[in-house]
């Protein structure tokens, strides 16, 4: 299967890639139905001016912040125990941490509403036990959110996490144990530098799903704490202002670009170092 | 820091309760016998089990969704392989480009891309919801195909394809009777990985739903949003189930850590 005409083959592809995917998104993000470029722009410049949009902008950026900052923090240490237990239950529990990505986020999320809601888990723990009279509003707040997108990115980070430092021969954590260095030293010295590519890949696919996710910021924010995706869709499907889906787009699409080469230029730094 | 250490152990602890025992949670309530999702549950019962199964638009949706991500992941493989081969060996200039231009479904935020299809296709063009949900969710499966695709292609030792054709097979068969055998098992994982992602999607094929075509995670969503009752939790242990037979399978065939994880 040599020579020039096995380059025909990605016709059909490319073709369905063109047509159903790049043309369709250029053109909405540039020239909408009855809307023209211009419009956008003011729509964002709008957006990025007024204290309404720039707090939904500012919460999703901020709780996609947070999300990746405890993920990280709290799945390299699962990715590190999974790649040096020599326990027999290291199987399973890797298979645990990555089952949940099998899993629809609607379920896994709907989760959050039994545990957190009025009648949920919690509320009736606290208000049984006298510790509260009434049931705190856990729903529709920003900590809500936080969990439930915790749960659904830390599988994420794990992996992640889990792919650098296996890669990192265990020998070097015993010639740096051997040289003096203790357990805590070793690892801040030695593991986590060497596992550091993994940690920026956790970081940029946790603030990129994180920032962009629906079913989360639908279900556990509801209209109290929109986030650019419900606010996104509010605009296409409720009051159609194809400018401003357009506009939201534009800034969804930049943060999640903007994260991915900022997470290529580390990459590359820590490559050269 | 080894497996011990006090810190590490409480955060793998607490991570470990934030992915699971929300789920756990989601179980009890399916059995209830109240008709509300209140925690600690009111008795056990079926009953929700038997109105999930009796309540029309989840088993529609639930046809139209295994339907869709049947079709999906048949017609991203189908597209996918041959670019994937065409990129792996053919001689084209810019590869890095055309590999990269396959990939980018998974970096543009699928909300942005189920609202270019929408305006688009569906307003634009006037194609119906069912054709663009599939054109939306084929390409993006497309970046699994080519990956895994390509990944077994890197693999695979190009002289076993060279000396089928010089042993004069052509390349039809050559491909057939040598190639496609060795990239079975990643097509497997491709396929199944595929299948997962469709089925579950919510982003993109959010705004691309109307009466005629309906998909079960948008259906469960606007259900949720509307009735405060444990139907939804039933449905959500029947996919429960059903995702746990998947695991099972990759488990059995390829291996789950590895089609799932990407780890070997």
């Amino acid at each position: 299967m040599r020579g020039n005409r096995i380059v025909f083959l990605i016709v059909p592809g490319l073709i369905v890639l063109l047509g159903g995917f790049l043309i369709p998104a250029v053109v909405m993000l540039v020239s909408p139905p009855r809307t023209e470029f211009g419009d956008i722009l003011a729509r964002l410049g709008t957006m990025l001016t007024n204290s309404y949009d720039l707090a939904i902008i500012g919460r999703t950026v901020v709780l996609g912040l947070i999300v990746m900052i405890i993920s990280v923090v709290i799945g390299f240490p699962i990715a590190y125990m999974l790649a040096r237990s020599t326990s027999r239950w290291v199987g399973m529990l890797l298979a645990l941490a990555i089952f949940p990505l099998l899993l629809s986020n609607v379920v896994r999320t709907f989760g959050w509403l039994v545990v957190l809601g009025k009648e949920g888990a919690i509320g009736q723990l606290l208000t049984s036990l006298h510790i509260v009279d009434e049931a705190p509003q856990l729903l529709y707040t920003p900590l809500a959110i936080v969990l439930g997108l915790l749960q659904l990115f830390l599988p994420l980070a794990i992996i992640s996490c889990y792919s650098a430092v296996a890669q990192v021969n265990p020998a070097l954590d015993e010639a740096a144990r051997g040289l003096g260095a203790n357990r805590t030293q070793t690892f801040w010295t030695v593991v986590v530098p060497l596992s550091w590519p993994g940690i920026v890949v956790a970081c940029t696919l946790v603030f990129a799903g994180s920032v962009t996710a629906y079913t989360t910021p639908y279900l556990l924010g509801g209209s109290r704490q929109r986030m650019l995706s419900t606010q996104l869709y509010n605009y296409a499907n409720g009051t159609i202002d194809w400018a401003a889906a357009s506009a939201t787009a534009i800034i969804m699409t930049v943060l999640v670009f903007g994260v991915s080469a900022i997470s290529t230029l580390m990459g590359r730094k820590a490559r050269t170092s | 820091m080894n497996n011990r250490h006090p810190i590490a152990a409480s955060l793998a602890v607490l991570g470990y309760i934030v992915m699971i025992v929300p789920l756990f949670f989601v179980v009890i309530t399916a059995f209830t016998d109240g008709s509300t999702l209140k925690f600690p549950p009111s008795g056990f019962s079926l009953r929700w089990f038997e109105a999930a199964f009796k309540y029309q638009p989840f088993m529609t949706s639930l046809v139209s969704s295994l339907e869709l991500a049947v079709l999906a992941a048949l017609f991203s493989l189908l597209l996918g392989v041959p670019v994937a081969l065409a990129i792996s060996r053919g001689k084209i200039p810019g590869k890095g480009l055309l590999e990269g231009l396959f990939l980018s479904p998974l970096i543009v935020p699928e909300l942005v891309v189920g609202l270019a299809l929408y305006q688009q296709l569906m307003i634009g063009l006037g194609l119906n919801n069912f054709t663009t949900l599939l054109i939306g969710h084929t390409v993006l499966l497309f970046p699994y195909a080519v990956r895994v695709t390509g990944a077994s292609l890197a693999l695979m030792d190009p002289h076993i394809e060279e000396a089928a054709r010089g042993l004069g097979a052509s390349p039809l068969r050559t491909f057939f009777t040598v190639t496609f055998p060795l990239l079975r098992p990643g097509l497997f994982s491709a396929g199944l990985l595929s299948f997962v992602t469709s089925f579950n999607n919510v982003p993109l094929s959010l705004l691309l739903q109307n009466r005629d075509f309906r998909t079960l995670p948008v259906t469960m969503l606007d259900y949720v949003q509307q009735n405060y009752d444990p139907i939804v939790a039933a449905m959500s242990v029947l996919i429960l189930l059903g995702t746990i037979l998947i695991a099972v399978v990759a488990e059995r065939t390829v291996g789950f850590a590895k089609i799932f994880g990407g780890i070997n």
